[in-house]
């Protein structure tokens, strides 16, 4: 096992790494970072709905890591729905062998949901479903991953969310976003709390230029500067190589 | 909103959930008493039996025989058809004679609290938490705010019953937490929307309820359920009652921050 604090360069270990929402954007961006600290034999889930995009985003890293020997999975499912998160657990456990040294979860997928005013949300439909992907998705999943092998000494545990500024901060308009955030925060808050054993962080990304940011644009008429999502990404990387956070933190790009 | 504490809560329409027992009952009680004659409490619980004997307490209470409308609506806020019969039946109250809309978001659940974080891999259970607890309060207060909207002369108020649980992170109460943290992150985007709507989440501290009976002999972190079990056996729980006068207190002096969150300790 690789001595994280040795004169060798710091490493996420021989890992099993699941990104979710890893086809394009931050997701996409954090996938090909990370595969480049994996060490050899690790395994990277590429979590999406659209095969076709993990596709080619696995030849594209396969054939830059063919000497680390990464094996990358590309698992397409819907993860609004028990059978993805479902699909999602079970590819994991296969992979999660004896030899591994860290699990690394990244809760990325999320969705905006519409932005409007706190009245015109009177369709529990459309918040149920927003609740289910962006609150109980996450945590079905974490729960699953965090029982895909029993813990030992030597294996390490990484969880991350996804988080914002607007998990902590109320924008009028932006109700389900919001909720959904400080949701999130808080039940990765409890499962901190309650295992000592695994590194929990709330990460917050900044505005970054995705998909989600141009429908800010469009819904809001409000740029907020986005910047490149290896960015953001790289300083992920840092927290995750360093490993000095708190479990359970939130911290913000802009604070790091 | 003058800074002298008024003496009654207006000629009201008020809307409470949960009012069958613990304490959206007391709260049912105790606005009846501060409400002017001509003012209508809107009851809404899954029990239709509780309802009954609260509406049958509350007609022959003072309140009652002094011109107090009280009407059940048994009702699954969980469900279309639940939100949508408790909402006309207030609209059908509201009338010109109105000068106080005042909505108690006070029905809740606990979620399985024997079982950690991790155990939570099914997404239906989650969900259906969440459907109850945070969908439904949301729903309700958006389809009460579009069907009795705002004119001159008329207070809007809406209470959120909330707990610590919402600003701390407790071992084995995921769901708990997880709610009420989304339910004050949802009524503080609310009072930012809306100036002139009083928003308050009022954290009651710990009752003697059906609630805390099942905090005390569920919980599965040994160390937060014997806390519970210490606050049952040494009498430090709340009556209802005492906490709902706080938060009558809170509502009669109305100087509250719109949005802001008060704990009964607090006062």
């Amino acid at each position: 096992m690789s001595d994280i604090n040795s004169t060798n360069p710091r490493t996420l270990c021989r890992g099993i790494c699941i990104i979710t929402g890893a086809s394009k954007g931050f997701g996409q961006a954090l996938a090909y970072q990370v595969s480049w600290y994996l060490e050899p034999r690790s395994v990277l889930l590429l979590v999406a709905r659209s095969g076709p995009l993990l596709q080619e985003m696995k030849e594209e890293l396969q054939s830059a890591t063919e000497e680390q020997q990464l094996v990358v999975h590309c698992v397409a499912v819907d993860l609004r729905t028990k059978e993805g998160v479902d699909e999602t657990v079970r590819v994991a456990r296969q992979e999660a062998v004896d030899e591994i040294e860290h699990v690394l979860l990244i809760n990325n997928a999320a969705s905006l949901g519409d932005i409007a005013k706190f009245e015109t949300f009177t369709n529990p439909d459309e918040v149920n479903s927003y609740l289910s992907l962006n609150v109980s998705s996450p945590l079905a999943l974490t729960a699953g991953i965090l029982q895909l092998c029993p813990c030992r000494p030597g294996l390490r545990w990484s969880v991350v969310i996804l988080s914002s500024m607007f998990a902590l901060q109320a924008l009028p308009s932006w109700v389900l976003y919001c909720t959904a955030k400080a949701a999130r925060n808080m039940m990765f808050s409890v499962l901190a709390k309650e295992q000592q054993h695994v590194k929990v962080l709330s990460y917050s990304p900044g505005p970054m230029d995705t998909d989600m940011q141009k429908e800010i644009l469009l819904l809001t008429n409000v740029n907020h500067n986005p910047m490149p999502c290896h960015e953001s990404a790289a300083k992920l990387m840092k927290l995750l190589l360093d490993n000095n956070f708190s479990s359970g933190a939130h911290l913000d790009f802009f604070d790091v | 909103m003058s800074s002298s504490q008024r003496k009654d809560l207006g000629r009201a329409l008020c809307i409470i959930t949960g009012a069958s027992r613990g304490f959206g009952r007391t709260v049912a009680r105790e606005l009846s008493r501060l409400v002017k004659p001509g003012s209508v409490l809107i009851l809404t619980a899954r029990s239709e039996e509780n309802l009954r004997s609260l509406e049958v307490e509350l007609a022959g209470s003072e309140a009652g025989k002094s011109g107090l409308l009280v009407q059940c609506v048994p009702a699954d806020l969980a469900q279309m058809a639940g939100l949508q019969s408790v909402v006309s039946a207030s609209r059908a109250a509201f009338s010109e004679h109105i000068d106080h809309v005042i909505l108690v978001n006070n029905a809740a659940s606990l979620g399985d609290v024997s079982r950690f974080t991790s155990s939570f891999t099914d997404m239906a259970e989650v969900d259906s938490y969440l459907s109850l607890n945070v969908t439904s309060c949301l729903c309700l207060t958006a389809r009460l705010l579009q069907a009795l909207p705002p004119r001159p002369g008329l207070c809007r108020s809406v209470i959120n019953i909330t707990s610590l649980c919402a600003l701390q992170p407790f071992k084995s109460w995921a769901l708990y937490c997880t709610g009420k943290a989304a339910r004050e992150m949802m009524f503080r985007v609310l009072a930012a929307e809306e100036p002139d709507l009083r928003v308050l989440s009022y954290s009651p501290g710990p009752l003697d309820t059906d609630m805390q009976l099942v905090a005390r002999s569920s919980t599965a972190d040994p160390d937060l359920k014997k806390t519970f079990s210490d606050m049952f056996s040494s009498g430090q729980l709340l009556t209802c009652e005492a906490s709902c006068a706080k938060l009558m207190k809170l509502l009669l002096e109305d100087s509250f921050t719109s949005g802001a969150h008060i704990d009964v300790f607090d006062l």
